[in-house]
């Protein structure tokens, strides 16, 4: 099973019998069965047929529009769940709750552990480096999260956290054209921060179906709060993947010389950094090769890709804001 | 399952119908010749797909399943490869 992802600019999007077919100047660019799709992503401008449409819908495949930087648009989903019982669950625990305090804390302690794991894994292997002042930092952190009393609190506790383990990032790049300083977005005008900033529209992109499949509101979070048309609950179940797989592409990416720098462009006024077409080819498949990739789930002591991880890791908080378990349990690597 | 179909079908307007029909559940690999990677529902909904379109006493199809050992024992020489399904970019 695979991701379509559209970049030809005005490309045509249709079907015919059970394939997706994608034409760009009438000439056939992609033919897929559908059966082999789990979703399509169109980076860019691009129409669809009224009839592919439908079809997505029937066979249950998400579309996501982004824009041709990465950066989300919207997203067309079949029909909404029935479990009405896990959404009244979901805004039960809303607010300041005993619920939404423990699943916030899950889902930051999650992040800075493994945010803690890829820094003592670096320096396992580079010992050259001095990353001692970010883990420390990141342990004070993981070590107060558990007296943390209120949601502000713990987003005190996630930002100091992030702050020391982007303090370090730079350092885990091994190769000379690179460098990173600070996280900036919005638009990002570093070739690192491009990267990173694509990396989460993607796994956000993947994290949000996760949650529609089980069920879930996306809107209402607990971590991030209330905000119009953004996904709260998709960027808190996020936050423990961040490190694990975007930054970790991201790093493999760089180190690995897959990516250099004439992969990226910069535009001229706004200073936005951003992907050529085969840089962005490349930076896909690799996020693709991540999503696949199988490890042993610490929980559930089984053999699981990422992708599928999203999924359990969602209906694991289902369970837990149910009554059905004591505790969430977020991904934490060994 | 891995499935390799083959088809004989002598009538050119039947054949084009189960070339298409096949198209969209496995790849082209040679003339007549299809390799499907199918769940068993997508595999029966191929078989009743194919049955309507079929004479039985003038055309075969044949359906050969291949075990997850015996796939990595294939061998090519030339042709079409098969295709990585992980990621598909237009």
């Amino acid at each position: 099973m695979g991701t379509v992802y559209i970049t030809q600019e005005d490309a045509f999007i249709g079907k015919v019998d059970e394939r997706l077919n994608v034409k760009y100047e009438k000439k056939t660019i992609l033919d897929v069965p559908l059966i082999k799709i789990d979703g399509l992503v169109v980076m860019g401008r691009a129409s669809i047929s009224p009839a592919t449409i439908a079809e997505l819908v029937n066979y249950k495949i998400p579309l996501t529009f982004l824009t041709n930087k990465g950066k989300y648009i919207a997203r067309l989903e079949p029909e909404m769940s029935k479990n009405i019982f896990l959404r009244s669950a979901q805004w039960k625990a809303m607010g300041e709750s005993t619920q939404a305090i423990h699943v916030s804390k899950g889902f930051v302690r999650g992040k800075l552990k493994n945010y803690r794991q890829s820094l003592l894994q670096a320096q396992r292997r580079y010992t050259e480096l001095n990353l001692s002042a970010g883990i420390t930092q990141l342990e004070s952190a993981i070590a107060n999260l558990a007296q943390a009393t209120s949601i502000d609190s713990i987003r005190g506790l996630e930002g100091a956290g992030s702050a020391a383990y982007f303090s370090c990032f730079n350092q885990l790049i091994r190769v000379e054209n690179f460098q990173f300083h600070t996280r900036n977005r919005r638009p990002p005008t570093d070739p690192v921060n491009s990267l990173l900033s694509l990396g989460y529209a993607l796994l956000r992109h993947d994290v949000q179906g996760a949650i529609n499949i089980v069920g879930f509101d996306p809107y209402l979070g607990y971590l991030h709060t209330e905000r119009y048309g953004r996904p709260s609950l998709a960027l808190d179940l996020m936050e423990e993947f961040r490190p694990v797989i975007v930054d970790a592409v991201v790093l493999a990416a760089i180190n690995r010389r897959i990516l250099v720098p004439t992969d990226f462009i910069t535009e001229p006024v706004s200073n936005a950094v951003s992907l050529t077409k085969e840089g962005l080819h490349k930076f896909l498949r690799l996020y693709q090769e991540k999503k696949q990739t199988k490890f042993k789930h610490p929980v559930m002591q089984k053999q699981y890709t990422y992708q599928e991880s999203f999924e359990i890791q969602a209906r694991l908080l289902a369970k837990y804001l149910m009554g059905e378990i004591e505790k969430y349990p977020p991904l934490v690597m060994k | 399952m891995f499935i390799v179909v083959s088809y004989d079908i002598p009538e050119d307007k039947r054949r084009t119908k189960i070339h298409k029909v096949l198209k969209s559940y496995g790849q082209w690999m040679q003339y007549s010749v299809f390799e499907c990677n199918l769940t068993e529902t997508q595999y029966a909904k191929l078989r009743a797909r194919l049955a309507k379109f079929i004479k039985a006493d003038e055309d075969s199809i044949r359906f050969y399943f291949l075990c997850a050992c015996c796939q990595g024992k294939i061998e090519r020489i030339g042709g079409e490869m098969p295709m990585d399904t992980t990621v598909f970019f237009a």
